[in-house]
Protein backbone atom coordinates (compact mmCIF):
# COMPACT_ATOMS: atom_id res chain seq x y z
CA UNK A 1 0.00 0.00 0.00
CA UNK A 2 1.29 3.70 -0.76
CA UNK A 3 1.80 6.01 2.03
CA UNK A 4 -0.93 7.81 0.91
CA UNK A 5 -3.41 5.44 1.06
CA UNK A 6 -2.28 4.56 4.93
CA UNK A 7 -2.89 8.30 6.00
CA UNK A 8 -6.57 7.55 4.41
CA UNK A 9 -7.11 4.57 5.98
CA UNK A 10 -6.10 6.46 9.17
CA UNK A 11 -8.24 9.27 8.97
CA UNK A 12 -11.10 7.49 7.75
CA UNK A 13 -10.64 5.58 10.91
CA UNK A 14 -9.82 8.86 12.92
CA UNK A 15 -12.93 11.29 11.54
CA UNK A 16 -15.74 9.05 13.13
CA UNK A 17 -13.76 9.67 16.95
CA UNK A 18 -13.10 12.67 16.57
CA UNK A 19 -16.55 13.96 15.33
CA UNK A 20 -17.78 11.56 18.42
CA UNK A 21 -15.46 13.76 21.33
CA UNK A 22 -16.78 16.94 19.74
CA UNK A 23 -20.67 16.17 19.87
CA UNK A 24 -20.04 14.39 23.71
CA UNK A 25 -18.37 17.88 24.67
CA UNK A 26 -21.02 19.86 23.07
CA UNK A 27 -23.08 17.65 24.80
CA UNK A 28 -22.03 17.73 28.26
CA UNK A 29 -21.73 21.78 28.24
CA UNK A 30 -25.05 22.41 26.86
CA UNK A 31 -27.24 20.33 29.10
CA UNK A 32 -24.63 20.81 32.15
CA UNK A 33 -24.90 17.32 32.77
CA UNK A 34 -23.53 16.56 36.08
CA UNK A 35 -20.07 14.18 36.31
CA UNK A 36 -21.93 11.73 38.58
CA UNK A 37 -24.13 11.20 35.35
CA UNK A 38 -21.06 11.16 32.33
CA UNK A 39 -18.09 13.12 32.73
CA UNK A 40 -16.75 15.46 30.61
CA UNK A 41 -13.75 14.55 27.33
CA UNK A 42 -11.22 16.44 29.88
CA UNK A 43 -12.17 14.67 33.18
CA UNK A 44 -11.51 11.54 31.11
CA UNK A 45 -7.97 12.33 29.90
CA UNK A 46 -7.32 13.11 33.38
CA UNK A 47 -8.48 10.19 34.44
CA UNK A 48 -6.18 8.45 32.11
CA UNK A 49 -3.40 9.73 32.90
CA UNK A 50 -3.56 9.49 36.43
CA UNK A 51 -4.17 5.85 36.42
CA UNK A 52 -1.43 5.77 33.97
CA UNK A 53 0.89 7.44 36.30
CA UNK A 54 0.05 5.40 39.77
CA UNK A 55 0.18 2.35 37.68
CA UNK A 56 -2.86 1.24 38.32
CA UNK A 57 -3.68 1.00 34.40
CA UNK A 58 -0.60 -1.13 33.74
CA UNK A 59 -1.83 -3.46 36.54
CA UNK A 60 -5.31 -3.48 35.86
CA UNK A 61 -4.35 -4.16 32.30
CA UNK A 62 -1.56 -6.55 32.69
CA UNK A 63 -4.14 -9.08 35.15
CA UNK A 64 -6.30 -8.86 32.34
CA UNK A 65 -4.14 -9.57 29.35
CA UNK A 66 -2.54 -12.61 31.40
CA UNK A 67 -5.34 -14.55 32.05
CA UNK A 68 -6.44 -14.03 28.46
CA UNK A 69 -2.92 -15.30 27.10
CA UNK A 70 -3.44 -18.35 29.93
CA UNK A 71 -7.01 -19.48 28.92
CA UNK A 72 -6.63 -18.60 25.18
CA UNK A 73 -3.12 -20.79 25.37
CA UNK A 74 -4.28 -23.54 27.29
CA UNK A 75 -7.88 -23.52 25.05
CA UNK A 76 -5.70 -23.27 21.96
CA UNK A 77 -3.70 -26.44 22.78
CA UNK A 78 -5.87 -28.63 23.37
CA UNK A 79 -8.89 -27.66 21.45
CA UNK A 80 -7.21 -28.28 18.00
CA UNK A 81 -5.63 -31.61 18.38
CA UNK A 82 -9.02 -32.54 19.91
CA UNK A 83 -10.76 -30.65 17.17
CA UNK A 84 -8.54 -32.45 14.24
CA UNK A 85 -8.78 -36.12 16.05
CA UNK A 86 -12.85 -35.39 16.10
CA UNK A 87 -12.83 -33.64 12.17
CA UNK A 88 -11.19 -37.10 10.58
CA UNK A 89 -13.95 -39.29 10.90
CA UNK A 90 -17.26 -38.30 9.12
CA UNK A 91 -19.55 -39.87 12.16
CA UNK A 92 -18.07 -38.40 14.69
CA UNK A 93 -18.16 -35.29 13.58
CA UNK A 94 -21.60 -35.38 12.48
CA UNK A 95 -22.41 -36.62 15.71
CA UNK A 96 -20.02 -34.08 17.95
CA UNK A 97 -20.79 -30.93 15.83
CA UNK A 98 -24.18 -29.98 17.08
CA UNK A 99 -23.23 -30.32 20.56
CA UNK A 100 -20.01 -28.02 19.68
CA UNK A 101 -21.87 -25.61 18.21
CA UNK A 102 -24.50 -25.60 20.92
CA UNK A 103 -21.74 -24.68 23.50
CA UNK A 104 -19.76 -22.34 21.18
CA UNK A 105 -22.86 -20.16 21.53
CA UNK A 106 -23.08 -20.37 24.98
CA UNK A 107 -20.11 -17.86 24.89
CA UNK A 108 -17.87 -16.76 27.60
CA UNK A 109 -20.26 -14.84 29.69
CA UNK A 110 -23.35 -17.93 30.86
CA UNK A 111 -19.98 -19.60 32.28
CA UNK A 112 -19.30 -16.98 35.39
CA UNK A 113 -21.78 -18.60 38.21
CA UNK A 114 -20.69 -21.94 37.29
CA UNK A 115 -16.86 -21.10 36.92
CA UNK A 116 -16.98 -19.14 40.16
CA UNK A 117 -19.03 -22.12 42.14
CA UNK A 118 -16.27 -24.37 40.86
CA UNK A 119 -12.99 -21.87 41.93
CA UNK A 120 -14.16 -19.60 43.53
CA UNK A 121 -13.24 -15.98 43.24
CA UNK A 122 -9.92 -14.75 41.40
CA UNK A 123 -7.56 -16.55 38.56
CA UNK A 124 -8.90 -19.50 38.35
CA UNK A 125 -13.03 -18.59 38.02
CA UNK A 126 -12.02 -15.77 35.19
CA UNK A 127 -9.11 -18.09 33.00
CA UNK A 128 -12.13 -20.93 32.86
CA UNK A 129 -14.12 -18.84 31.32
CA UNK A 130 -11.83 -17.45 28.44
CA UNK A 131 -10.72 -21.17 28.41
CA UNK A 132 -14.68 -21.95 27.77
CA UNK A 133 -15.30 -19.05 25.55
CA UNK A 134 -12.56 -20.01 23.10
CA UNK A 135 -12.05 -23.90 23.67
CA UNK A 136 -15.59 -24.44 22.07
CA UNK A 137 -15.49 -21.98 19.31
CA UNK A 138 -12.22 -23.40 18.05
CA UNK A 139 -12.45 -27.09 18.67
CA UNK A 140 -15.96 -26.54 16.54
CA UNK A 141 -13.86 -24.10 13.77
CA UNK A 142 -11.07 -27.11 14.15
CA UNK A 143 -13.59 -30.08 13.41
CA UNK A 144 -15.56 -28.45 10.52
CA UNK A 145 -11.96 -27.11 9.00
CA UNK A 146 -10.92 -30.58 8.67
CA UNK A 147 -14.50 -32.22 7.84
CA UNK A 148 -14.33 -29.92 5.25
CA UNK A 149 -11.41 -30.43 3.47
CA UNK A 150 -12.17 -32.59 -0.12
CA UNK A 151 -11.65 -36.23 0.32
CA UNK A 152 -9.42 -36.16 -2.76
CA UNK A 153 -7.15 -34.13 -0.86
CA UNK A 154 -6.73 -36.64 1.91
CA UNK A 155 -6.25 -39.64 -1.01
CA UNK A 156 -4.09 -37.82 -2.96
CA UNK A 157 -1.52 -37.23 -0.07
CA UNK A 158 -2.16 -40.78 0.89
CA UNK A 159 -1.15 -41.96 -2.71
CA UNK A 160 1.73 -40.25 -2.29
CA UNK A 161 2.90 -42.39 0.39
CA UNK A 162 1.95 -39.95 3.50
CA UNK A 163 1.77 -41.73 6.87
CA UNK A 164 -0.54 -40.65 9.28
CA UNK A 165 1.57 -37.80 10.87
CA UNK A 166 2.62 -36.32 7.39
CA UNK A 167 -1.15 -36.25 6.70
CA UNK A 168 -1.40 -34.59 9.89
CA UNK A 169 0.63 -31.95 9.75
CA UNK A 170 1.08 -31.21 5.96
CA UNK A 171 -3.06 -31.94 4.64
CA UNK A 172 -5.60 -31.85 8.11
CA UNK A 173 -3.52 -29.16 10.29
CA UNK A 174 -3.07 -26.53 6.71
CA UNK A 175 -6.36 -27.48 5.64
CA UNK A 176 -8.10 -26.54 8.64
CA UNK A 177 -5.97 -23.14 9.04
CA UNK A 178 -8.79 -21.09 8.07
CA UNK A 179 -11.01 -22.00 10.07
CA UNK A 180 -9.08 -22.66 13.01
CA UNK A 181 -8.25 -18.49 12.76
CA UNK A 182 -11.55 -17.71 12.06
CA UNK A 183 -12.51 -19.60 15.41
CA UNK A 184 -9.61 -18.03 17.45
CA UNK A 185 -10.95 -14.84 16.01
CA UNK A 186 -14.12 -15.26 17.37
CA UNK A 187 -13.07 -17.06 20.57
CA UNK A 188 -11.17 -14.35 21.63
CA UNK A 189 -13.81 -11.82 20.94
CA UNK A 190 -16.27 -14.29 23.18
CA UNK A 191 -13.55 -13.66 25.94
CA UNK A 192 -12.66 -10.17 25.63
CA UNK A 193 -16.40 -9.66 26.87
CA UNK A 194 -16.64 -12.63 28.75
CA UNK A 195 -12.96 -11.53 30.85
CA UNK A 196 -14.70 -8.14 31.71
CA UNK A 197 -18.01 -9.12 32.60
CA UNK A 198 -15.71 -11.99 35.39
CA UNK A 199 -13.59 -9.00 36.45
CA UNK A 200 -16.34 -7.27 37.68
CA UNK A 201 -18.21 -9.87 40.03
CA UNK A 202 -15.27 -12.46 40.56
CA UNK A 203 -12.10 -11.06 41.44
CA UNK A 204 -10.22 -7.31 42.59
CA UNK A 205 -7.99 -6.87 40.00
CA UNK A 206 -8.32 -6.16 36.21
CA UNK A 207 -9.92 -3.92 33.97
CA UNK A 208 -13.56 -4.69 34.43
CA UNK A 209 -12.29 -4.64 37.99
CA UNK A 210 -11.47 -1.03 37.84
CA UNK A 211 -14.93 -0.11 36.08
CA UNK A 212 -16.90 -2.11 38.84
CA UNK A 213 -14.53 -0.48 41.59
CA UNK A 214 -14.61 3.15 40.18
CA UNK A 215 -18.81 2.50 40.12
CA UNK A 216 -18.77 2.50 44.22
CA UNK A 217 -17.07 6.41 44.25
CA UNK A 218 -19.40 7.72 41.07
CA UNK A 219 -16.08 8.03 39.28
CA UNK A 220 -17.77 8.41 35.86
CA UNK A 221 -15.07 9.44 34.50
CA UNK A 222 -13.00 6.43 35.53
CA UNK A 223 -15.55 4.51 34.09
CA UNK A 224 -15.84 5.61 30.92
CA UNK A 225 -11.67 5.79 30.60
CA UNK A 226 -11.53 1.83 30.96
CA UNK A 227 -14.20 1.52 28.84
CA UNK A 228 -12.30 2.86 26.14
CA UNK A 229 -9.11 1.13 26.99
CA UNK A 230 -10.80 -2.21 26.61
CA UNK A 231 -12.61 -1.19 23.27
CA UNK A 232 -8.92 -0.48 21.73
CA UNK A 233 -7.36 -3.28 23.46
CA UNK A 234 -9.87 -5.47 21.44
CA UNK A 235 -9.57 -3.43 17.99
CA UNK A 236 -5.56 -3.70 18.53
CA UNK A 237 -5.44 -7.29 19.00
CA UNK A 238 -7.97 -7.59 16.44
CA UNK A 239 -6.92 -5.68 13.66
CA UNK A 240 -2.92 -5.73 13.95
CA UNK A 241 -3.03 -9.50 15.28
CA UNK A 242 -6.31 -11.85 14.22
CA UNK A 243 -7.76 -10.07 10.93
CA UNK A 244 -4.60 -9.96 9.30
CA UNK A 245 -3.74 -13.15 9.96
CA UNK A 246 -7.13 -14.95 9.01
CA UNK A 247 -6.74 -12.75 5.49
CA UNK A 248 -3.62 -14.09 5.13
CA UNK A 249 -4.33 -17.68 5.21
CA UNK A 250 -7.70 -17.39 3.52
CA UNK A 251 -6.83 -14.95 0.75
CA UNK A 252 -3.16 -16.04 -0.29
CA UNK A 253 -4.43 -20.12 -1.18
CA UNK A 254 -8.13 -18.43 -2.48
CA UNK A 255 -9.92 -20.87 0.00
CA UNK A 256 -12.94 -19.10 0.78
CA UNK A 257 -14.36 -20.69 3.78
CA UNK A 258 -17.24 -19.54 6.44
CA UNK A 259 -16.88 -20.48 9.94
CA UNK B 1 8.15 -57.44 -14.41
CA UNK B 2 5.72 -55.94 -12.51
CA UNK B 3 2.09 -56.53 -13.44
CA UNK B 4 -1.19 -55.54 -12.20
CA UNK B 5 -3.52 -58.26 -11.60
CA UNK B 6 -7.20 -58.10 -10.50
CA UNK B 7 -9.16 -61.30 -9.97
CA UNK B 8 -12.48 -61.74 -9.20
CA UNK B 9 -12.82 -58.43 -7.69
CA UNK B 10 -16.41 -57.34 -6.66
CA UNK B 11 -17.68 -54.55 -4.84
CA UNK B 12 -21.18 -54.50 -3.46
CA UNK B 13 -22.42 -51.01 -1.82
CA UNK B 14 -25.34 -51.11 0.97
CA UNK B 15 -28.12 -48.21 -0.35
CA UNK B 16 -29.62 -46.88 2.56
CA UNK B 17 -32.44 -45.60 0.50
CA UNK B 18 -33.09 -47.93 -1.50
CA UNK B 19 -32.37 -50.55 1.04
CA UNK B 20 -30.76 -53.14 -0.81
CA UNK B 21 -27.29 -54.10 -1.63
CA UNK B 22 -26.29 -52.50 -5.18
CA UNK B 23 -23.59 -54.60 -7.05
CA UNK B 24 -21.25 -52.10 -8.72
CA UNK B 25 -18.28 -54.25 -9.68
CA UNK B 26 -18.92 -57.78 -10.34
CA UNK B 27 -16.10 -60.46 -10.40
CA UNK B 28 -13.76 -58.56 -12.84
CA UNK B 29 -10.51 -60.21 -14.07
CA UNK B 30 -7.85 -58.06 -15.43
CA UNK B 31 -4.44 -58.51 -16.30
CA UNK B 32 -2.01 -55.22 -16.77
CA UNK B 33 1.69 -55.42 -17.80
CA UNK B 34 4.61 -53.17 -17.16
CA UNK B 35 4.26 -50.14 -18.94
CA UNK B 36 0.93 -50.96 -20.56
CA UNK B 37 -1.60 -48.31 -21.33
CA UNK B 38 -5.41 -49.92 -20.18
CA UNK B 39 -8.47 -47.19 -21.12
CA UNK B 40 -11.46 -48.71 -18.93
CA UNK B 41 -14.78 -47.13 -20.55
CA UNK B 42 -18.54 -47.87 -19.79
CA UNK B 43 -21.63 -46.20 -19.44
CA UNK B 44 -22.04 -43.71 -16.19
CA UNK B 45 -22.93 -45.91 -13.47
CA UNK B 46 -21.07 -49.24 -14.69
CA UNK B 47 -18.69 -49.27 -11.84
CA UNK B 48 -15.61 -47.19 -13.40
CA UNK B 49 -14.62 -45.37 -10.45
CA UNK B 50 -15.77 -48.11 -7.70
CA UNK B 51 -13.12 -50.10 -9.73
CA UNK B 52 -10.28 -47.62 -9.63
CA UNK B 53 -10.88 -46.48 -6.08
CA UNK B 54 -10.55 -49.71 -5.27
CA UNK B 55 -7.51 -50.34 -6.91
CA UNK B 56 -5.81 -47.42 -5.39
CA UNK B 57 -7.20 -48.70 -1.95
CA UNK B 58 -9.58 -45.97 -1.20
CA UNK B 59 -12.26 -48.13 -1.06
CA UNK B 60 -12.42 -52.44 0.45
CA UNK B 61 -12.94 -55.07 -2.08
CA UNK B 62 -16.09 -57.39 -1.72
CA UNK B 63 -14.19 -59.76 -2.86
CA UNK B 64 -11.76 -60.87 -5.11
CA UNK B 65 -8.11 -59.74 -5.35
CA UNK B 66 -5.92 -56.84 -6.66
CA UNK B 67 -1.95 -58.27 -6.75
CA UNK B 68 0.80 -55.65 -7.59
CA UNK B 69 3.75 -57.52 -8.43
CA UNK B 70 2.18 -60.59 -6.43
CA UNK B 71 1.41 -58.60 -3.39
CA UNK B 72 -1.75 -58.20 -2.07
CA UNK B 73 -2.96 -54.04 -2.34
CA UNK B 74 -3.63 -53.36 1.11
CA UNK B 75 -4.98 -49.23 1.21
CA UNK B 76 -3.56 -46.52 -0.75
CA UNK B 77 -0.09 -46.35 -1.44
CA UNK B 78 2.51 -44.64 -3.26
CA UNK B 79 3.20 -47.63 -5.51
CA UNK B 80 -0.05 -46.56 -7.01
CA UNK B 81 -0.25 -42.94 -8.29
CA UNK B 82 -3.77 -41.25 -8.90
CA UNK B 83 -4.72 -38.45 -10.89
CA UNK B 84 -8.04 -36.79 -10.26
CA UNK B 85 -10.83 -35.68 -11.67
CA UNK B 86 -11.34 -32.42 -9.38
CA UNK B 87 -7.12 -32.47 -9.77
CA UNK B 88 -6.89 -32.34 -5.84
CA UNK B 89 -3.78 -30.47 -5.55
CA UNK B 90 -3.18 -28.57 -2.12
CA UNK B 91 -4.15 -24.65 -1.96
CA UNK B 92 -1.81 -24.47 0.60
CA UNK B 93 1.59 -25.66 -1.53
CA UNK B 94 2.54 -23.78 -4.37
CA UNK B 95 3.25 -25.70 -7.82
CA UNK B 96 6.55 -26.51 -7.12
CA UNK B 97 5.99 -27.77 -3.72
CA UNK B 98 2.68 -30.04 -4.69
CA UNK B 99 4.93 -31.86 -7.30
CA UNK B 100 7.79 -31.95 -4.88
CA UNK B 101 4.97 -33.53 -2.45
CA UNK B 102 5.70 -37.34 -3.13
CA UNK B 103 9.63 -37.03 -3.18
CA UNK B 104 9.03 -35.36 0.39
CA UNK B 105 7.83 -37.96 2.01
CA UNK B 106 10.38 -40.30 0.31
CA UNK B 107 12.26 -38.25 2.30
CA UNK B 108 14.49 -36.82 -0.31
CA UNK B 109 16.58 -33.30 0.59
CA UNK B 110 14.81 -29.99 -0.08
CA UNK B 111 17.54 -29.64 -3.56
CA UNK B 112 16.89 -32.94 -4.68
CA UNK B 113 13.14 -33.16 -4.65
CA UNK B 114 12.93 -29.87 -6.23
CA UNK B 115 15.18 -30.51 -8.53
CA UNK B 116 12.81 -33.34 -9.87
CA UNK B 117 9.74 -31.19 -9.13
CA UNK B 118 10.80 -28.66 -12.35
CA UNK B 119 12.37 -31.57 -14.24
CA UNK B 120 8.74 -33.05 -14.25
CA UNK B 121 6.85 -29.17 -14.30
CA UNK B 122 9.57 -28.46 -17.44
CA UNK B 123 7.48 -31.97 -18.80
CA UNK B 124 4.37 -30.56 -19.15
CA UNK B 125 5.65 -26.83 -19.93
CA UNK B 126 4.98 -25.22 -16.62
CA UNK B 127 8.54 -24.44 -14.78
CA UNK B 128 7.28 -20.65 -15.40
CA UNK B 129 4.60 -21.43 -12.22
CA UNK B 130 6.73 -23.37 -10.33
CA UNK B 131 6.55 -20.27 -7.45
CA UNK B 132 2.78 -19.97 -8.00
CA UNK B 133 -0.65 -21.42 -6.09
CA UNK B 134 -2.87 -23.87 -7.57
CA UNK B 135 -5.85 -21.42 -7.61
CA UNK B 136 -4.10 -19.00 -9.79
CA UNK B 137 -3.89 -21.30 -12.92
CA UNK B 138 -6.47 -22.53 -15.45
CA UNK B 139 -7.72 -25.92 -15.16
CA UNK B 140 -5.75 -27.58 -17.72
CA UNK B 141 -2.62 -25.80 -16.07
CA UNK B 142 -3.77 -27.55 -12.66
CA UNK B 143 -4.39 -30.49 -14.06
CA UNK B 144 -1.03 -31.15 -15.87
CA UNK B 145 0.31 -30.22 -12.31
CA UNK B 146 -1.85 -33.52 -10.93
CA UNK B 147 -0.09 -35.51 -13.49
CA UNK B 148 3.03 -35.13 -13.06
CA UNK B 149 2.64 -34.62 -9.64
CA UNK B 150 2.00 -38.43 -9.22
CA UNK B 151 4.47 -39.21 -12.07
CA UNK B 152 6.90 -37.45 -9.75
CA UNK B 153 6.36 -40.29 -7.18
CA UNK B 154 7.92 -42.67 -9.97
CA UNK B 155 4.46 -45.34 -9.03
CA UNK B 156 4.54 -48.75 -10.53
CA UNK B 157 0.73 -48.30 -12.02
CA UNK B 158 -0.54 -44.50 -12.55
CA UNK B 159 -4.44 -44.34 -11.82
CA UNK B 160 -6.84 -42.12 -13.41
CA UNK B 161 -10.41 -41.23 -13.18
CA UNK B 162 -11.38 -38.98 -16.00
CA UNK B 163 -9.08 -36.32 -15.15
CA UNK B 164 -10.01 -34.37 -18.39
CA UNK B 165 -13.43 -34.24 -17.86
CA UNK B 166 -13.66 -31.29 -16.21
CA UNK B 167 -11.33 -29.12 -19.18
CA UNK B 168 -12.59 -27.34 -22.05
CA UNK B 169 -12.67 -29.56 -25.52
CA UNK B 170 -9.66 -28.03 -26.79
CA UNK B 171 -7.29 -27.94 -23.44
CA UNK B 172 -8.65 -31.68 -23.69
CA UNK B 173 -7.26 -33.06 -26.44
CA UNK B 174 -3.73 -31.02 -26.24
CA UNK B 175 -4.08 -32.61 -22.94
CA UNK B 176 -4.72 -36.02 -24.56
CA UNK B 177 -1.63 -35.45 -26.61
CA UNK B 178 0.47 -34.25 -23.95
CA UNK B 179 0.05 -37.77 -21.96
CA UNK B 180 0.54 -39.95 -24.98
CA UNK B 181 3.74 -38.06 -25.42
CA UNK B 182 4.51 -38.46 -21.76
CA UNK B 183 3.84 -42.56 -22.44
CA UNK B 184 5.97 -43.05 -25.35
CA UNK B 185 8.76 -40.96 -23.33
CA UNK B 186 8.71 -42.93 -19.81
CA UNK B 187 6.50 -45.69 -20.45
CA UNK B 188 4.31 -45.34 -17.45
CA UNK B 189 2.21 -48.31 -16.63
CA UNK B 190 -1.36 -46.43 -16.76
CA UNK B 191 -5.49 -47.51 -16.20
CA UNK B 192 -7.37 -44.80 -17.45
CA UNK B 193 -11.14 -44.71 -16.82
CA UNK B 194 -13.23 -42.56 -19.06
CA UNK B 195 -16.46 -42.36 -20.42
CA UNK B 196 -15.14 -40.56 -23.73
CA UNK B 197 -15.17 -43.46 -26.69
CA UNK B 198 -12.71 -41.52 -28.75
CA UNK B 199 -9.99 -40.77 -25.69
CA UNK B 200 -10.09 -44.18 -24.44
CA UNK B 201 -9.12 -45.66 -28.06
CA UNK B 202 -6.72 -42.22 -28.47
CA UNK B 203 -4.96 -43.10 -25.74
CA UNK B 204 -4.31 -46.67 -25.28
CA UNK B 205 -2.71 -50.38 -26.05
CA UNK B 206 -5.56 -51.75 -25.06
CA UNK B 207 -9.59 -50.38 -24.37
CA UNK B 208 -11.34 -51.89 -21.59
CA UNK B 209 -15.42 -51.74 -22.47
CA UNK B 210 -17.58 -52.61 -18.75
CA UNK B 211 -20.63 -53.08 -18.85
CA UNK B 212 -22.92 -52.76 -15.25
CA UNK B 213 -19.67 -53.81 -13.66
CA UNK B 214 -18.64 -56.66 -15.57
CA UNK B 215 -15.78 -56.41 -18.29
CA UNK B 216 -17.75 -56.71 -21.52
CA UNK B 217 -14.67 -57.03 -23.98
CA UNK B 218 -11.07 -56.09 -24.37
CA UNK B 219 -10.13 -54.54 -27.24
CA UNK B 220 -6.50 -54.18 -28.37
CA UNK B 221 -5.40 -50.98 -30.26
CA UNK B 222 -2.78 -50.84 -33.01
CA UNK B 223 -2.83 -47.23 -34.20
CA UNK B 224 0.80 -45.68 -34.40
CA UNK B 225 2.14 -43.97 -32.23
CA UNK B 226 2.75 -40.75 -32.18
CA UNK B 227 -0.83 -40.41 -31.70
CA UNK B 228 -2.06 -36.69 -32.83
CA UNK B 229 -5.83 -35.52 -33.30
CA UNK B 230 -4.63 -33.86 -36.95
CA UNK B 231 -3.48 -37.32 -37.70
CA UNK B 232 -6.28 -39.97 -36.28
CA UNK B 233 -9.77 -38.00 -37.01
CA UNK B 234 -9.48 -38.79 -40.23
CA UNK B 235 -7.84 -42.01 -39.72
CA UNK B 236 -9.85 -44.96 -41.18
CA UNK B 237 -8.35 -47.63 -38.81
CA UNK B 238 -9.07 -45.35 -35.64
CA UNK B 239 -13.05 -44.80 -36.81
CA UNK B 240 -13.49 -48.44 -36.98
CA UNK B 241 -11.99 -48.88 -33.42
CA UNK B 242 -14.24 -46.24 -32.31
CA UNK B 243 -17.32 -47.07 -33.77
CA UNK B 244 -16.82 -50.55 -32.55
CA UNK B 245 -16.35 -49.56 -29.28
CA UNK B 246 -18.90 -46.88 -29.00
CA UNK B 247 -21.17 -49.61 -29.89
CA UNK B 248 -20.67 -51.89 -27.30
CA UNK B 249 -20.48 -49.08 -24.42
CA UNK B 250 -24.05 -48.54 -26.33
CA UNK B 251 -25.51 -51.92 -25.99
CA UNK B 252 -24.28 -52.40 -22.61
N1 LIG C 1 -20.82 -45.02 -1.92
C1 LIG C 1 -21.78 -45.66 -2.62
N2 LIG C 1 -22.87 -46.16 -1.98
C2 LIG C 1 -23.84 -46.81 -2.68
N3 LIG C 1 -23.80 -46.99 -4.00
C3 LIG C 1 -22.76 -46.52 -4.69
C4 LIG C 1 -21.69 -45.81 -4.04
N4 LIG C 1 -20.78 -45.44 -4.99
C5 LIG C 1 -21.25 -45.88 -6.16
N5 LIG C 1 -22.43 -46.54 -6.00
C6 LIG C 1 -23.21 -47.18 -7.06
O1 LIG C 1 -22.38 -48.08 -7.74
C7 LIG C 1 -22.58 -48.01 -9.13
C8 LIG C 1 -21.27 -47.68 -9.84
O2 LIG C 1 -20.84 -46.37 -9.49
P1 LIG C 1 -19.51 -45.73 -10.06
O3 LIG C 1 -19.36 -44.39 -9.44
O4 LIG C 1 -18.40 -46.69 -9.88
O5 LIG C 1 -19.86 -45.57 -11.59
P2 LIG C 1 -19.03 -44.87 -12.76
O6 LIG C 1 -18.89 -45.85 -13.85
O7 LIG C 1 -17.80 -44.25 -12.22
O8 LIG C 1 -20.06 -43.74 -13.23
P3 LIG C 1 -19.71 -42.27 -13.82
O9 LIG C 1 -19.34 -42.48 -15.26
O10 LIG C 1 -21.04 -41.58 -13.71
O11 LIG C 1 -18.65 -41.68 -12.99
C9 LIG C 1 -23.68 -46.99 -9.38
O12 LIG C 1 -24.89 -47.68 -9.50
C10 LIG C 1 -23.66 -46.18 -8.11
O13 LIG C 1 -24.95 -45.69 -7.84
MG1 LIG D 1 -17.01 -42.20 -12.08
Amino acid sequence: MPRSSHLWAALKFIAPLALLLLLWELLIRTFGVSPRVFPDVESVARAGFESIQDGSLLRHTGASLWRVAVGTVLAILISIPLGVAMGVSPAVSNFLTPLFRFFSVLAGIAWIPIATLWFGYGFGAITFVIFNAVFFVVTYNTLLGVASIPLPLRHAAASLGASKWTMLTEVLLPGALPNIVTGIRTGLGFAWRGLIAAEMIATNVGLGYMLFLARDFYRTEVIVFGMVVIGILWLLLDRLLLAPLERATIERWGMVRKA
Amino acid sequence: MKRLVLKDLSKTYFDPYAGAHVTAVQEVSLEVKQGEFVSVVGPSGCGKTTLLNMIAGFIPASGGEILLDERAVDGPGPERGVVFQSFALFPWKTVLENVAFGPKIRGLSRTEREKIAREYLDLVGLANVAERYPNELSGGMQQRVGVVRALANNPDVLLMDEPFASVDAQTRMTLQEELTRIWQERRPTIIFITHDVGEAVFLANRVVVLSKGRILKEIEVTLPRPRAWDLLTEDAAFKALSGQVLQLVRSA
